[in-house]
């Protein structure tokens, strides 16, 4: 018998040893994570982060964040200069870097990428405007360029000339680009650093088609070959990648991270990048913690084994050479009502007790493990408009006043009030939240009906206004607070991104006069004011802004969070020398109990 | 024209009522019970405008016979088009996410199939004895642990503490694939054990039962005889329906599998699907899951006269 079980464990053994690939250190590659499907490569088509993030990978836009500044700072990208703005605030003009070349591809002459050009750019944007590829960026510019809205509207549902000139959208000469705006739009700066506007050569959407997004072609950092929507997707250097050098600018606290050690240096840093896709948590903390992915977040369950209550390490994870970032997002959670619901219109009393009757402490600390910031208003920390010392008087959880304004709207310990419908969504998290604000409510008379839904299905009910509460997050585009007062703007009304369709007279006047004001104090102080006052008719339940914890393991370098990680991946680098110490040495596997071999 | 092609072209022609149905149930879930997709594809900042172009280059906003046509003509003629959120061909997904699944699940099918009945004939033929109640009682207990703690148990202990595979991902190609799949090949097969050996014992001892094996008996042929000649063969029949009626599932993976494993396979292709509101790759999967039933169940019923030679097809 003893025999027969040892036969066993050796053919077990031969088995397993033959079931995994042996690690390279020859080369840096950095493992990254995604943690659900990339749709596609196509700039116009970056309507979510995952797919964002990848296609900044391979294509570059005019404009980018600054890597290591903070608040978040535009700096030129394959614009050779930030643009001359004319004095009516209404003309761009930008200079092209020359000698940006797109990565060599099938689709130009004999294989060789060609030049970029500003005509390149009105392409790309008059894609995005194009109705058939149902960019879902359209709104950045939507009836913002002179022109652009009657070219797109005269080519819907027919074959679409992009040689018609738009008199919005020009180029004057091949290193020359010029937008003329309908009325002054200072965002309009933020469009053209994020993803959709991004430059695309003509040569690659017309010879891929439809599949285009699955063939990308760039100028960026990286290239990879045709996207096969496996689970796995590599990059590597683009060996004619201009002369882009790592920043030498940054806070004392970036300086004191090791953050500018590279300054200077030839970007990118690492030859490859591999992506996996894995949509459970569970599988990529592991492989985070086997030290097959260089950075990861951290799931909920693990995270009181991970980090310590005052958001450090805990001793286990220091040990392996772990180490933690821990930054907030330009977000906010909240849950909304319906204002068409007659309950709701103009019934501001009832929605102050739902407020003030809901404790949110509580919720930060089941959901968010105590890390997140109460949001006091819509906007968050980190961008103009945001007041630290305001306090919003219905955040405070205190169940006697919500009664006393329960009563004061007309339904005393909650008689004469009908059940409401919360609207959410059915994963474990969202339910346990519904849950948790139908429990707070009950405490105060009212009954709420949780009601799960697909993430299809609440979409579609809120775009068509038939959810009387819901809850939702907006992450921003852009570090403007515009982009999170006009969630509250009346003209953004369901379908739009106000599906709480509130529409208040004195907000809506300021709103449509403060988003066309230039940067500047003046801005800020009515962005302040609009807060305060959105806040205090609630509008919305405030919720949280997020905080975002990353692990990074020892060989990773240079990362820094940022909310728009677009092309960050050229900046961050890999110490092979320190990575095959760390795994050879069997470190990340010991536990807590035993010493850690490696310092 | 023999009984038996007559057979299978009658039951040919009986599929097409079935594929309409399967249609008419498409459509109906799709167009009346399901979410407009129009809003999930238009984006958070969707416009009344945008949603109505979406609608109408998606062809939501055909007559409804119309859009019951297009169901129909692309399950009778394959051909389902692109998807909606990858614009890849329907086609190419299915072909690409087949591999994966289908080297994760005929290897797992296969090998669990054989070790549930080499035990299945052993506690048959102990029945009754020590050695029968233990492998009950511990198939019993094997399927009262969740299949989600047997994913997780064994991902931590042989992938990631004991490095003996990998933890997750997917490699195209032989033998790139085998590093991938061997452990979730073994956790298939240790969650297909316990019911598998209970149906195919409960089968067997069917059989077992049988007034010929008495007769054997009789006429004095060994317990082995009887069990290996006579019992198994008869079993064969339960034993091939069970098997056959499992072979189309095989083809649409293993959902939770594929997910934990990063496996980029069909069950996973169907998950992306419903969360992006694609509806021609979840038309295309629907369907082909019909076609392949149909398909199988008819294979099933030949097979039969091949194990079985008193069964004839009329």
């Amino acid at each position: 018998m003893f025999k027969k079980n040892c036969i066993a464990i050796i053919i077990l053994m031969v088995v397993g040893v033959s079931c995994t690939k042996k690690e390279s250190f020859d080369e840096k590659v950095l493992n990254v994570v995604v943690a659900a499907k990339v749709k596609g490569l196509d700039p116009v088509n970056a309507g979510d982060t995952y797919s964002s993030t990848e296609i900044a990978r391979v294509y570059e836009g005019l404009l980018e964040y600054h890597y290591l500044k903070r608040p978040y700072e535009l700096q030129p990208n394959l614009a050779e200069s930030m643009p001359e703005v004319s004095e009516d605030g209404l003309t761009y003009t930008f200079k092209i870097k020359k000698g940006v070349m797109f990565h060599d591809n099938e689709c130009f002459p004999n294989g060789k990428g060609r030049e970029l050009k500003a005509q390149d750019f009105v392409y790309s944007i008059m894609r995005m405007a194009d109705a058939k590829n149902i960019s879902t960026g359209w709104w950045l510019l939507d009836d913002r360029i002179v022109g652009l809205n009657e070219w797109r509207d005269k080519y819907k549902g027919k074959s679409v000339d992009y040689d018609q000139k738009v008199e919005g959208l020009q180029a004057l000469d091949d290193y020359t680009l010029q937008f003329k705006l309908k009325t002054p739009y200072p965002q309009f700066l933020y469009s053209l650093a994020m993803v959709y506007t991004y430059a695309v050569p003509r040569e690659a959407v017309e010879k891929y088609g439809d599949e285009f997004l699955n063939n990308p072609v760039g100028t960026g950092a990286f290239m990879t070959g045709k996207y096969t929507q496996s689970n796995t997707i590599e990059y590597v250097k683009n060996p004619n990648y201009r002369d882009v050098f790592y920043p030498s600018e940054g806070s004392e606290a970036d300086k004191k991270a090791g953050l500018l050690k590279d300054a200077g240096k030839k970007l990118p840093l690492v030859y490859k990048i591999k992506v996996v896709i894995q949509t459970e948590e569970s599988t990529r903390w592991l492989s985070f913690e086997n030290g097959n992915l260089d950075f990861s977040g951290i799931p909920k369950d693990n995270f009181a084994n991970v980090v310590t209550p005052s958001a450090g390490l805990t001793e286990e994870y220091a040990k392996k050479g772990i180490s933690i970032e821990v930054t907030p997002d330009l977000d906010i959670t909240y849950m909304a009502f319906n204002h068409d619901d007659p309950l709701f219109k103009g019934n501001d009393k009832l929605k102050q007790a739902m407020s003030l009757g809901y404790n949110h402490d509580e919720a930060n600390k089941l959901f968010y493990n105590g890390t997140a910031v109460l949001a006091q208003g819509i906007i968050p920390p980190g961008i103009g408009g945001y007041n630290e010392n305001y306090k919003n008087p219905y955040k405070k959880y205190d169940v006697e006043a919500a009664k006393k304004k329960l009563a004061e709207a007309g339904y005393p310990g909650g008689k004469g009030l009908p059940t409401i419908k919360y609207e959410t969504t059915s994963t474990t998290v969202s339910r346990q939240m519904s849950e948790f604000f139908a429990k707070n409510m009950k405490e105060i008379g009212i009954n709420i009906e949780v009601v799960t839904n697909t993430w299809p299905q609440l979409t579609q009910k809120v775009k068509k206004r038939q959810a009387q509460m819901f809850g939702m997050a907006w992450l921003g585009d852009y570090p403007d607070a515009e982009n999170f007062l006009q969630l509250l703007w009346g003209k953004n009304a369901a379908p739009g991104p106000n599906g709480s369709n509130f529409n208040d007279a004195e907000f809506n006047q300021k709103f449509a006069k403060a988003k066309n004001m230039q940067p500047g104090p003046e801005r800020a102080k009515i962005y302040a004011e609009l807060n305060q006052y959105a806040s205090e008719k609630v509008p919305l339940i405030l919720g949280v802004h997020r905080t975002t914890f990353v692990t990074k393991h020892s060989w990773f370098k240079n990362y820094k969070f940022s909310t728009f990680n677009h092309g960050h991946a050229k900046y961050y680098d890999i110490d092979l020398e320190k990575k095959e110490k760390m795994i050879k040495s069997g470190v990340l596997k010991e536990s807590s109990k035993k010493p850690a071999s490696v310092e | 024209m023999n009984d038996t092609t007559r057979y299978i072209l009658r039951r040919v022609l009986y599929a097409i009522p079935v594929l309409l149905g399967v249609c008419l149930i498409i459509f109906i879930l799709f167009n009346v019970a399901a979410a407009d997709p129009a809003y999930t594809l238009a984006g958070k900042n969707a416009t009344a405008e945008q949603l109505e172009e979406i609608r109408e280059q998606l062809g939501l906003n055909k007559p409804m016979l119309a859009q019951y046509i297009d169901v129909v003509k692309s399950a009778f003629t394959f051909d389902f088009g692109k998807s909606w959120s990858t614009k890849q061909y329907i086609s190419e997904m299915i072909i690409q996410g087949a591999i994966p699944s289908l080297t994760l699940t005929i290897p797992a099918f296969i090998i669990a199939t054989f070790i549930s009945i080499v035990f299945a004939v052993i506690v048959a033929y102990y029945r009754g004895k020590g050695i029968d109640l233990f492998i009950r009682v511990t198939c019993i207990a094997m399927m009262s642990i969740s299949s989600l703690a047997y994913i997780l148990f064994f991902q931590q202990i042989l992938a990631a503490d004991l490095g003996l595979f990998e933890i997750a991902g997917y490699e195209y190609g032989f033998p790139n694939f085998l590093y991938y799949v061997t452990l979730p090949i073994i956790i298939w097969v240790i969650l297909s054990l316990g019911p598998d050996i209970r149906f195919y014992r409960t089968l067997i001892l069917d059989e077992i039962y049988q007034d010929y094996v008495r007769t054997a008996r009789a006429k004095g042929l060994s317990e082995k005889k009887i069990l290996f000649k006579h019992v198994l063969r008869n079993s064969l029949i339960p034993i091939t329906t069970y098997l056959v009626v499992q072979l189309p599932f095989l083809i649409l993976g293993s959902l939770l599998l594929e997910s934990f494993f990063s496996i980029p396979g069909l069950g996973g292709m169907i998950i992306a699907a419903i969360n992006s509101s694609d509806f021609p790759v979840i038309k295309a999967m629907t369907v082909l899951s019909a076609v392949a039933y149909v398909i199988f169940t008819l294979i099933q019923d030949v097979i039969y006269t091949i194990v079985d030679p008193r069964v004839k097809l009329k």
